[in-house]
């Protein structure tokens, strides 16, 4: 009795090794085979190029290197899916997802391009065999890594911008120095030396003012933001003093010849006072609403 | 040998080579379902939080291991002030290297912990750190698992420059609090 219960056992064993033993005889026969070429951005094949096919689903990695050709093949592959990596010495690594058929061959080629600091960077911690990747989270090496030249335009920009900044507290200066002098340059007031240092501390504010307007308005954009939080309000403030300080000096001038001949300030001039309070309340309110973040 | 023994030990072999693939299965990937990560700068003058509600995260289990991998754009944090956001990405090196990367291996069983320690790796700025025996508190909300965490991330550590406001530099150390929500798939 116990005999027959250890030969059913044994049997049931055999079998399942039978059975385990076929469906690999099965995948042995009718294998794919993946193979494809590896190039660089000129289209020249790299040669040694490391290939590896990693299961999805096993996460067994096979490995093999291009020939001279730039040529790579994998003979020996099971049906299923396979992140596909390659790396080379110089170029940035590159993988895809295949799916490999029963018996079907597939052919994958890659371009590779040139790397950059940022590949370097990300090749200090290789990943582990079973680790998920960038590409696992659906970033592509693109998204993955910037650029010299993208890191480049940022750093131009907080250039200019601190440029900016800077030049703009310089101008309040002399558009202080101005407001007080208007007092004895304008109304009833007819001291010419009074309205020479008015005229000339105003031109000194206007030429700060525009090479201040310079650096903002030609500081690089970052694709992808949006004006949030005070730098909205700054910037709203600017379609106020931008047209103030073009008319400031108009009305100014205009204002200046009409006083240099004896006569009273009349017509549209009588509205540089308030014109220039409005623009210099405006600049002011400007540099403040953004002075106090880092 | 006796045929018994003989029988028995192919029977053992029988068992092993059936119970490969039942550990085959029991591997598991865990999915990052949302999750929120917030730096905190401080001044003597001023206290920053910036908010990134866009990390990618998943873990790979395998033979009793879980590596973790999440993915956060440096370009998505919000502090609510757009220059200032720009600002940062300028000082961290985003242009050059846009995404924070943190993996971690951890046992399979440290899932079922209340208190997870673990040895991060964070990628930022061109520069790779290792952060030894970071705690995060895990809590199973019906089918998910909430982890929250503080990375004590430091700007030295990546060699970065404290910005400046009235010429007095920010502290060195940018807290990270970390709350997310993953789930077994």
């Amino acid at each position: 009795m116990r005999r027959n219960a250890l030969r059913d056992i044994v049997a049931f064993g055999m079998f399942v090794l039978c059975l385990q033993f076929a469906g690999a005889l099965r995948a042995q026969e009718s294998r794919p085979t993946l193979s494809g070429t590896v190039t660089g951005p000129s289209g020249a094949p790299i040669a040694n190029a490391k290939v590896t096919a990693k299961g999805v689903a096993t996460r067994q990695a096979t490995e093999t290197q291009t020939d001279s050709l730039g040529h790579y093949a994998f003979l020996t592959l099971s049906p299923g899916d396979y992140e596909v990596a390659v790396t080379a010495e110089g170029f940035n690594a590159q993988s895809s997802k295949v799916t490999l058929a029963s018996g079907t061959p597939l052919k994958s080629d890659f371009g590779l391009i040139a790397a950059s600091g940022a590949a370097q960077a990300a090749e200090t911690t290789p990943t582990k065999p079973t680790a998920p990747t960038l590409e696992d989270l659906g970033i592509s090496p693109t998204q993955a890594q910037g650029t010299a030249q993208d890191q480049a335009r940022l750093d131009k920009r907080a250039h200019m911008l601190m440029m900016h900044q800077r030049l703009g507290l310089i101008t309040m200066v002399p558009m202080i120095a101005t407001v007080f002098t208007s007092f004895g340059a304008g109304g009833r007031s007819t001291s010419t030396a009074d309205r020479w240092a008015h005229m000339a501390l105003g031109s000194a504010t206007g030429d700060l003012y525009f090479m201040t307007a310079y650096y903002a308005i030609r500081a690089p954009r970052i694709a992808g933001t949006q004006s949030k939080g005070p730098i909205r309000i700054h910037k709203i403030l600017a379609w106020i003093h931008g047209p103030g300080m073009i008319a400031t000096p108009i009305l100014g001038a205009i204002a200046f010849n009409q006083k240099s001949k004896g006569e009273h300030v009349h017509g549209i001039a009588r509205a540089h006072g308030p014109v220039a309070i409005v623009t210099a309340a405006a600049f002011g309110a400007a540099l403040v609403s953004v002075s106090f973040k880092f | 040998m006796s045929l018994r023994k003989k029988l028995a030990k192919q029977f053992l072999a029988a068992l092993v080579l059936l119970a490969v693939p039942l550990f085959t299965l029991a591997d598991g990937q865990w999915v990052l379902q949302e999750s929120t990560l917030t730096y905190h700068v401080s001044h003597p003058l001023k206290q920053t939080d910036g908010v990134s509600h866009a990390a990618k995260g998943k873990g790979v289990c395998h033979a009793g291991q879980c590596d973790f991998l999440i993915a956060v754009p440096v370009k998505s944090f919000d502090s609510g002030d757009s220059n200032r956001d720009i600002h940062m990405l300028q000082v961290t090196r985003g242009g050059q290297f846009p995404m924070i990367t943190v993996r971690t291996r951890l046992p399979e069983d440290a899932s079922t912990s209340a208190t997870i320690r673990a040895d991060l790796e964070v990628q930022f700025a061109g520069q790779a750190v290792q952060y030894k025996q970071i705690a995060f508190q895990r809590v199973v909300q019906g089918g998910e698992t909430l982890i929250t965490g503080t990375i004590p991330l430091t700007l030295a550590d990546f060699k970065i420059e404290p910005p400046s406001l009235l010429a007095i530099p920010v502290k060195n150390e940018v807290p990270v609090r970390v709350e997310s929500k993953w789930r077994l798939m």
